[in-house]
């Protein structure tokens, strides 16, 4: 699915990334650990394609999108990648089945087709009957779930989520950790960003994170 | 489109009193606007109709003008009259007068003075004395103006003997001049006009009908050189020629000229608006910025968030343009009744504002826009 060899990415003298290689393969479900102020959400933005400014080389789907025009980024965010964030990130005046139906306002989908879309992926995460309420009318979980909606609902090959748990309690979480395992064993490339190792053991593997250093073991961070 | 407007008129929706107050400026634009166009359309198609009584296509006018003011007897003589009727291509000529007021010396005992007359309207209005007109038998009666009453009677005038030009009349009637209003010193009935103070009009007019094979402007050249060599009076004063096109043309000036004003005016007060619009935007723009990051992470582009927040501005603006024209309408309608010709909302009118709505719309939102859609995606996303 994607390749990163030899990236890092400066603030001014700070040095937020160094010497990160990674492969993802099609499928996968990773999970990215590390303390906070580690890089991890700066390494995702990467992946994500949502910040360009970066040294070393990043293939998606054996692609790079270093040169790449901005407009051509945003068709590539909308038509491959969906992101799940933190704070759920809703929009809070829309309601539920408007939040989702964002991304299809920007892909080229037929009307009728993008109602149709957007009920099924409210039928896969369990959102039923909750189509016209506002975000502050649901519960974290169920923002979560209007999230992930939204996040699947242009049929992606890569989920980016950054702590998609964060705000939720463990019941809940493991609730939103089943969406995630459904939908990496329909096909779909998961990547997310964790603190929790229990919601870490939902994913096939685990990497960490610290100072910017990517490891392939928990040792190597903790030491 | 329509979900790009409906977006748009939805948060719109959100902030209705700032919004309602950023467009007071465009509505309050754009109702003078179509006030102003309204009253300017009405008065050209007054006057122009006007005009085209008063012309016909195969006239040129020629015009004299005395060097001196009190000079009103020279003008076109019958000789000068028999010449521009001699010019080839020449039909026929009128003479008349521009202003068919008779000059006339006025005497009561010993106190003289001078007064302009002419022949009584269909109706007047008196201040003292009977009757709206004189008839053609009240030949030795006059109405005078309240100015020449006090003048030369001291104010009780009626019934009194009034000399004019060694005749005797009696004066039935006095008459107030408004401000506004035009009126000549004394009236007398139309028979007594003609009979004796019509010849002591000048004739300062010459209305050269032109034959259809002939040109308007040779004709008009020949006739002014003829006039400026032959023309009896020609050492009294000047002569020109005014055609048709001319008056026209001159009147079209004056009436561009007006237009030109209002649009300073109206652009100064939407250019104000338009900052209003600018500033809300800018407002809009960063109260957004975490909106504009998830559009932009779930596949807007920058040219979308562009677009979204120009749509945005240009339908607001537009808002208060529609509210602005029926706000117009309804004060055109309101004027109607007090202005001596009928304003017209004409459908230009109506197509112009919402035009120059838009065109606020566009113009004052595009920096805000630009700004939104060039914002740093990754600083976006950290907005809560
Ligand atoms: N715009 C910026 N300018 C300067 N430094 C920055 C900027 N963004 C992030 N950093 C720094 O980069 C480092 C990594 O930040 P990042 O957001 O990737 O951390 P994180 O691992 O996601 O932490 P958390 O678990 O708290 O979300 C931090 O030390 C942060 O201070
Ligand atoms: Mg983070």
């Amino acid at each position: 699915m994607l390749k990163v060899n030899d990236i890092g990415k400066t603030y001014g003298k700070f040095i937020a990334l160094e010497n990160i290689d990674l492969e993802v393969a099609d499928g996968e479900f990773l999970a990215i650990m590390g303390p906070s102020g580690s890089g991890k959400s700066t390494l995702i933005n990467i992946l994500g394609l949502l910040d360009q400014n970066y040294t070393g080389e990043y293939l998606l789907k054996e692609k790079s999108y270093k040169d790449a025009s901005d407009n051509y980024l945003s068709k590539i965010r909308g038509d491959q990648l969906g992101f799940v964030f933190q704070n759920f990130k809703l929009l809070t005046t829309y309601s539920v089945y408007e939040n989702i139906e964002v991304p299809l306002i920007y892909s080229k989908q037929k009307q009728a087709n993008k109602r149709e879309l957007v009920e099924s992926v409210i039928k896969k995460v369990g959102l039923e009957g909750k189509e016209k309420n506002l975000p502050s009318e649901l519960s974290g979980g169920q923002q979560q779930r209007v999230a992930i909606a939204r996040a699947i609902v242009n049929r992606p090959n890569l989920i980016i989520a950054d702590e998609p748990t964060g705000a939720l309690d463990s019941k809940t979480s493991k609730e939103i950790m089943n969406i995630f395992t459904d939908l990496n064993e329909s096909g779909t490339t998961v990547i997310m960003v964790t603190h929790d190792s229990e919601v870490a053991e939902y994913a096939m593997r685990t990497v960490f994170i610290r100072d910017g250093r990517l490891y392939n073991d928990e040792k190597s961070v903790k030491k | 489109m329509l979900d790009k407007v409906m977006i748009a008129l939805k948060s719109i929706g959100k902030n209705k009193n700032r919004n309602f107050l950023t467009m007071l400026g465009i509505i309050i634009g754009i109702t003078s606007v179509i006030c102003i166009l309204a009253i300017g359309d009405g008065f050209t198609k007054v006057e122009t109709k006007g005009l085209q009584d008063h012309n016909t296509k195969n006239r040129v006018t020629l015009s004299f003008t005395p060097s001196s003011d009190d000079d009103t007897t020279s003008g076109f003589t019958r000789n000068d009259l028999s010449v521009l009727e001699g010019i080839t291509g020449v039909d026929h000529v009128k003479l008349t007068s521009v202003n068919p007021e008779a000059s006339v010396t006025v005497q009561h005992q010993a106190k003289k003075s001078s007064a302009g007359l002419n022949k009584v309207p269909k109706k007047l209005k008196l201040s003292e004395g009977f009757g709206t007109t004189l008839n053609t038998n009240d030949t030795s009666d006059i109405f005078i103006s309240k100015d020449l009453a006090d003048k030369v009677f001291k104010g009780k005038a009626l019934n009194k003997r009034l000399v004019i030009n060694d005749n005797v009349f009696v004066v039935s009637g006095i008459y107030k001049i408004g401000d506004f209003s035009y009126r000549p010193d004394i009236y007398v009935s139309k028979t007594t006009f003609k009979q004796l103070f019509a010849s002591q009009i000048s004739q300062d007019e010459a209305k050269i009908y032109v034959k259809s094979s002939a040109s308007k402007k040779r004709v008009s050249k020949s006739a002014l050189n003829e006039m400026k060599k032959f023309g009896e009076d020609a050492k009294l004063g000047k002569y020109g020629v005014s055609h048709v096109d001319q008056i026209t043309k001159s009147f079209t000036k004056t009436l561009n000229n007006i237009t030109y004003f209002v649009a300073f005016v109206a652009g100064i007060s939407l250019l104000i608006a338009g900052i209003g619009v600018m500033n809300v935007m800018y407002i809009t723009v960063s109260e957004r910025r975490k909106e504009i990051g998830i559009r932009r992470a779930f596949g807007a582009t920058s040219g979308d968030i562009r677009n979204q927040f120009l749509i945005e501005s240009i339908i607001l603006c537009v808002i208060g343009g529609l509210i602005g024209i029926a706000l117009g309408y309804s004060l055109v309608s309101i004027i109607n009744h007090f202005l001596p010709f009928k304003a017209v909302v004409t459908a230009y009118a109506i197509v112009m504002s919402l035009s120059v709505s838009t065109a606020v719309g566009l113009i004052f939102g595009f920096i805000p826009s630009n700004k939104a859609a060039k914002s740093s995606l990754v600083g976006l996303l950290k907005e809560e």
